[in-house]
């Protein structure tokens, strides 16, 4: 019964937030590019700021290298500080 | 007193977006001329290309991306940064320190990070013009 609840609730929710496993150690990622926006994209929220470990479900060695990669991507305008209006 | 130290670093410049290919290859010589007078050297250059920018910088909503690869003295770096700031075609720039591995990595690989945007150039240059020319009339 508990297994089942918990799986609908997943399915209904984002693939993102569904996650538990740290993304970037399931592919073994080494270093984070600051400038490989379609992995950093789906990172951030629509607002702009950055998703937190508890819901993209990353490790913090990895959070950690994606804040920084996220802070510089922000700085060379690949990737917005805010939403634009 | 410290002593100048040879050191890897990446620059990412942002062109101005109205520049053509032999203007981006003068500021290119220019720019290798600025790391010559800093003691470092050109390791490996990519050219992005004219890309949408996430906000506009200096009333520019594009601009023509340069990552380069270079060596530089450590202690002239902030020099480098002043070269990059009065050199009027670059609306910004970035350095990134590169450890041993990262540059190991960067200059192994090939750069292909843009195949896709490429073909979508590709199929649309036209429009991509004019929603060029409609956003900077705004
Ligand atoms: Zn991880």
């Amino acid at each position: 019964m508990a297994h089942t609840k918990t799986k609908r609730t997943n399915t209904r929710k984002k693939s993102l937030l569904a996650n538990k496993i740290c993304r970037f150690c399931a592919e073994k990622v080494k270093f984070i590019d600051f400038y490989d926006i379609k992995l950093l994209k789906p990172l951030i929220s629509e607002r702009g700021k950055i998703v937190p470990s508890r819901i993209s479900g990353n490790c913090a060695k990895h959070q950690r290298q994606l804040t920084t990669a996220i802070k510089r991507a922000r700085n060379i305008a690949l990737l917005p500080f805010t939403a634009e209006h | 007193m410290r002593r100048n130290a040879l050191r890897s670093y990446q620059s990412i410049l942002i062109l101005k977006p109205d520049l053509d290919e032999t203007q981006v290859d003068q500021a290119l010589e220019k720019v290798s001329e600025f790391l010559k007078k800093n003691d470092g050297s050109c390791l490996k250059v990519e050219k992005w290309g004219k890309k949408r920018l996430a906000y506009r910088v200096k009333k520019n909503r594009f601009g023509y991306y340069l990552n380069i690869y270079h060596t530089c003295g450590n202690q002239n770096v902030s020099s480098l940064e002043t070269e990059y700031k009065l050199f009027e075609q670059i609306i910004r720039y970035l350095v990134v320190r590169l450890g041993d591995k990262e540059l190991e990595r960067a200059v192994s690989r090939e750069y292909k990070g843009e195949k896709s945007d490429s073909t979508g150039r590709e199929t649309s240059p036209v429009k991509k013009e004019n929603a060029t020319k409609a956003s900077d009339n705004d």
